[in-house]
């Protein structure tokens, strides 16, 4: 479907150079010479590899349908993520390269949106937000209640973030899985 | 949109003031006029490449449309007109359809200044010296470091627009001013050029291509002698091909943009009449146009010249900020 660059959103597929990518980035962009261009990253979802390119702002560009389905992340390897379609039993794999450092906050069996254009999945929705388990954080030593002070904290799946002091062993967070900020309790 | 406060950034806005006085206090030690000017105006210099924001003047049943103004230039040629001498402005400038980006906002604050009899060679010393005069105030000496990267303002890298089309893109100075070639090898490098004008493609190059060295070699880069389709209120060069225009880098980053000012009334005729039917084409807010401007160099207009330079962009370089906000108390957006 053609769509103008100007318009471009982050997350949003489109064909380049022959190949889908997903949007990173946008920046909109006025050189005061010329029309306007809209400067993008984009991520090629079959190698993974992004590159910045600058698109005049009022230029066609080919934006790709996708199907969102929710699947269950099954395990990684060295170089794929695998999902399992609940409904058809179908499995999937996504390379992590282009999943990204998202993966690190993902327990296995967790839910989430696959975008799959003709049978091929492009990439993963990260979910908003991820539940998991603190397994290794320092007590905070008393009298530290600087507001605003931070500890590290390892999670159950190995990724590590920073919490506030009074986040104990073995409490369960919510983490924003695609910027690793902790966003509060899980309650 | 809505309005925004960042009350956490003021340590950077007060480096960020510190800044606008060391400005002030360069300008007006050098014999510039500081003006006063308003934002509002009934008529613009048309310009296609950007778009602005309409208002309404209405009392009784009289309803005027009021422009704000994109830049105070129309203002300050008036004055320049009246024998004002060396002046220069510190305000803010309005331009619509241009979403806040981490270096753009919709009100930004524009510093421009004149000298009078002077060309846009005697400017780039000038503003170099400008940037020398903040970095000692604000640092001390005269470099700082941009994110790791030490900048230093004891010279300019100088670079040709051609020369830099040459280096960065390949593209050869009889490719550059020749639109139609330029085109074809632009194509030839997979741009998409079919519909669009030499001046779009050209910009889309140049930001792919080119923008992101200049500055970068340890020194701000002043690129000069534009094409003379891309300086619609600059004097031309004797090789008809070029214009006495200036643009300065630092990082990667545009700062600041400078002509010789045009003096040549029928020209300047020609190119308001051709802006102002580009805006048309391309269905942008319709302005009157300032034909007042143009009586002004019918009458005689000293020769001069101009820099415009982005405020809060000089701001981000010397607060090492990468985001326009940073230095900034309040947005909307």
């Amino acid at each position: 479907m053609a769509s103008q660059a100007g318009s471009l959103k982050r997350g949003e597929f489109i064909k380049y150079l022959g190949e889908i990518w997903q949007v990173q980035k946008t920046e909109f962009y006025s050189p005061g010479k010329g029309s306007a261009l809209m400067r993008t990253k984009l991520k090629n979802v079959t190698s993974g590899k992004t590159i910045d390119y600058n698109f005049k702002s009022n230029e066609s560009v080919d934006t790709v349908e996708v199907n969102s389905i929710e699947m269950q992340y099954l395990y990684k390897d060295a170089e794929n993520a695998y999902f399992m379609d609940n409904q058809s039993y179908q499995q999937y794999e996504v390379l992590l390269s282009v999943i990204g450092n998202v993966i690190d906050y993902f327990k296995e069996g967790e839910l989430m949106y696959v975008y799959v254009h003709n049978e091929k999945t492009l990439n993963i929705r990260p979910p908003v937000s991820v539940t998991l388990k603190v397994v290794q954080t320092e007590d905070a030593a008393r009298g530290d209640t600087v507001s605003g002070a931070k500890k590290e904290a390892e999670l159950e799946t190995g990724a590590k973030v920073m919490v506030p002091l009074f986040i104990k062993n073995g409490e369960t967070i919510m983490v924003n899985p695609e910027t690793g900020d902790y966003t509060g309790r899980a309650s | 949109m809505k309005i925004n406060t960042f009350g956490d950034h003021i340590q950077t806005y007060k480096i960020y003031l510190r800044m606008i006085q060391v400005i002030d206090h360069f300008l007006q030690e050098n014999g510039y006029l500081k003006l006063d000017l308003p934002v509002l105006s009934p008529s613009l210099i048309p310009e296609n490449y950007l778009e602005v924001f309409k208002t309404e003047f209405q009392y009784h049943h009289t309803k005027e449309p009021l422009f704000l103004t994109p830049s105070p230039e129309l203002f300050i040629k008036r004055l320049l007109f009246e024998g004002i001498g060396d002046c220069y402005s510190m305000g803010k400038s309005f331009r619509n359809s241009e979403p806040n980006s981490p270096k753009h906002q919709t009100e930004f604050t524009m510093l421009e200044w004149y000298k009078v009899g002077k060309d846009y060679k005697f400017m780039a010393q000038e503003a170099l010296r400008l940037l020398s005069a903040i970095s000692n105030e604000l640092v001390g000496k005269n470099s700082i470091s941009y994110f790791g990267k030490n900048v230093s303002f004891d010279t300019w890298e100088e670079m040709t627009v051609a020369e830099s089309f040459e280096t960065y893109a390949n593209i050869s100075s009889e490719e550059l001013f020749e639109p139609k070639k330029f085109c074809a090898k632009a194509k030839e490098k997979g741009y998409v050029t079919d519909g669009f004008s030499y001046g779009d493609v050209w910009s889309q190059v140049y930001a792919q291509e080119i923008e992101h060295n200049l500055g970068t070699s340890g020194h701000p880069t002043i690129l000069y002698d534009y094409p003379v389709q891309f300086a619609a209120l600059s004097k031309p060069n004797p090789d008809g091909k070029t214009a006495q225009r200036f643009e300065f880098y630092i990082e990667g980053m545009e700062l600041g943009n400078c002509f010789s000012e045009l003096t040549d009334a029928s020209l300047q005729k020609k190119r308001f009449a051709a802006e102002d039917e580009e805006r048309r084409i391309s269905g942008k807010i319709e302005h009157p146009v300032d034909w007042g401007f143009i009586e002004i160099l019918e009458k005689g207009f000293p020769e001069s010249t101009g820099i415009a330079i982005g405020v809060e962009r000089l701001g981000m370089i010397f607060t090492n900020s990468k985001h326009i906000e940073d230095l900034k108390l309040l947005s909307i957006g």
